[in-house]
């Protein structure tokens, strides 16, 4: 399980690098749109719809990497103020509902894209192609989540019966 | 089900989930699920959930959050907030409390080019503290400075929780960036004051060396004190006027203005020859990490509002409020204690998704100015950052401090810090022009 644990963190690096090469071309692309509308007059007409492609495909991309750092950011107040076998069994809870919880959003984000796939579904704006390709992503981001949620909870098990030590701000 | 029927167990649902611990965006992903179930018709309900999903982070208004947040990861990855500092060091020189007035300036100059706060304090916290106590300084003194410094960041564009407010509130971006800006360098000029003031009251809380005494790397003279300026600070404000011009001017959207921004401030790095490959991965990974995190709260939180509407709770809860015949400016009061309270216990993220939802059907009811109403919200999200027991740069300015400084005494530095805050607060609410002035002006 360890094992199988690591090389999956490894999958979930190389997604958060991927991550950090999308937001890299995004700063490209939308800068160059800018430059060359005032500088000679005609932009890159699809770079602004692409940063929108990209923001949602860069933050799907993150997720699961985010919840193996533990930097989902969450409340700590009650798992501090309960004694620690009890903050460690909320601990166990919250695990569970997450791991529930990415079902669910397997199950209707996968029945969204088959839908839109068998309907034949277009994305028309600037750019053309099939409605399916942005949708896959959400499915596929919740089936990783589901995942990382059963070795969180294998770790939580094999750890101390404390509370985890996570982030609680983003500011 | 009644609409209180429906608060008591959406808001508690959600408590609930919070307080086991879950992350965030999967407490309000659980309970969009059970709301969908039971107040949107279930199996479309849950289908219109992963829809939601898809749609609630492909927007354009949210695209400037990654970009501001990487403007400051850059700017402190590469170490070019270092040789400002330094610069800074060079021409304050001849103030009581000299060391914490620097990290007031130099804080105020970071805000100007980075969206994170907890950057800010954790930069000025781990660089400026051990010289401030190796000095002498009072622990007070040392540290309040910069955990109020941390705070004026959310103010002072670009700042991403600021495009997050403006986006999720319908507030215009540019104008609420633009907002910050006065009230932020006023919040600024507030703490420099104090630190003067107490610094030449109590000369022991900030012992300084006359100059003569300064190391000799402190006191050059002529060309060679404002070289380093000009070099390493004046570059930053350009990229800081470069991002508001553009919005301001009609060149480039929020989201553009803050690209050419984070570009800009990549550009800087490399000709200050500081980037490498090996820190702009780490300044892109910290802001994918930081922005994906703000992020992925949207893609969980997106389809509350929708499932608080249909169940009766936005309603039944604003027909409640407007019911009272409380006047604009008691419900704002109101507004303000409620989200001070919870600035005391819950980030700042779901502050907004939690409050919003309610708060700007009243506020349009009531006809407010949304500009105003903005930086208010945006000083009370600012104090809860600073605000015991749970106040984020306290915790930030704890874990770089040395480990001798008790929590106690951090509480303590903050105080006169929240104190002023506050008080803008209250200034602002009397005297909205402190906030309006500036985008009215601009969009002229």
């Amino acid at each position: 399980m360890t094992r199988l644990s690591a090389a999956f963190g490894r999958v979930l690096n190389a997604l958060a690098i991927v991550g950090a090469l999308i937001l890299l071309g995004m700063v490209a692309i939308v800068t160059a749109d800018v430059v060359l509308r005032n500088a000679v007059g005609v932009g890159i007409v699809w770079a602004n719809e692409v940063s929108e492609y990209a923001l949602y495909v860069m933050t799907l991309l993150t997720a699961p990497w985010l919840l193996r750092r533990g930097q989902h950011v969450r409340l700590d107040v009650v798992l501090t103020l309960v004694p620690a076998r009890v903050a460690w069994l909320m601990e166990a809870a919250g695990d569970v509902l997450g791991f529930a919880v990415s079902i669910v959003l397997i199950r209707y984000g996968a029945l969204m894209t088959l839908d839109s796939w068998r309907l034949g579904a277009i994305t028309i704006k600037n750019l053309v192609f099939p409605e399916w390709w942005l949708l896959v992503f959400l499915p596929a981001t919740f089936a990783l989540l589901a995942v990382e949620f059963v070795f969180r909870f294998d770790r939580l098990l094999k750890g101390g019966r404390a509370r985890r030590i996570e982030a609680t701000s983003v500011s | 089900m009644s609409w209180v029927e429906g608060s008591i167990l959406l808001f508690g649902g959600l408590v609930a989930a919070m307080a086991v611990g879950m992350p965030v965006a999967f407490a309000f992903l659980l309970l969009n699920v059970i709301g969908a179930v039971l107040f949107l018709g279930g199996e479309p309900g849950l289908a219109q959930l992963a829809r939601n999903a898809v749609q609630s982070v492909t927007s354009f208004s949210l695209t400037p959050i990654p970009f501001f947040v990487l403007m400051g990861e850059v700017l402190f990855h590469t170490g070019v907030a270092l040789k400002a500092i330094d610069a800074f060091a060079l021409l304050i020189r001849r103030v009581p409390g000299r060391l914490a007035v620097i990290a007031i300036i130099a804080g105020t100059v970071f805000s100007a080019i980075s969206g994170s706060t907890i950057a800010t304090t954790a930069l000025l916290g781990s660089l400026m503290l051990p010289t401030m106590l190796a000095r002498g300084y009072d622990p007070r003194m040392a540290m309040g400075p910069i955990i109020g410094i941390g705070g004026v960041d959310m103010l002072i564009p670009p700042s991403a929780l600021t495009v997050l407010l403006g986006s999720l509130a319908g507030i215009s971006i540019a104008g609420l960036l633009i907002a910050g800006i006065v009230p932020g360098l006023i919040l600024s000029a507030m703490y420099v004051s104090y630190i003067i003031v107490r610094a030449a009251m109590d000369p022991t809380l900030a012992p300084e060396r006359p100059v003569q005494e300064l190391p000799a790397d402190e006191r050059p003279r002529g060309a060679g004190r404002w070289l380093p300026f000009a070099i390493h600070v004046v570059p930053l404000v350009l990229i800081f006027g470069l991002v508001i011009g553009a919005m301001t001017g009609g060149l480039a959207t929020p989201t553009e203005a803050a690209a050419v921004g984070a570009a800009g401030t990549i550009a800087a790095a490399a000709l200050y020859r500081s980037l490498t490959p090996a820190n702009l991965m780490k300044a892109l990974t910290g802001t994918v990490a930081v922005s994906g995190t703000i992020l992925f709260i949207i893609v969980g939180a997106t389809t509350f509002s929708q499932v608080l509407s249909f169940s009766g709770v936005v309603d039944g809860l604003i027909g409640q409020v407007t019911g009272l015949g409380l006047s604009p400016n008691v419900l704002i009061v109101a507004m303000l204690l409620i989200l001070l309270f919870l600035g005391c216990f819950v980030d700042q993220v779901s502050m907004m998704l939690i409050t919003l939802p309610f708060f700007m059907p009243l506020i349009q009811r009531y006809d407010v100015d949304l500009i105003w109403f903005g930086v208010l919200f945006l000083i009370c999200m600012q104090l809860g950052l600073l605000t015991p027991p749970f106040g984020l740069l306290l915790f930030t300015m704890k874990g770089v401090a040395p480990p001798a400084i008790t929590m106690h005494q951090v509480y303590a530095a903050a105080l006169p810090y929240i104190a002023m805050s506050l008080l803008i607060l209250v200034l602002i609410f009397f005297l909205p022009v402190i906030a309006t002035w500036l985008p009215a002006l601009l969009s002229r």
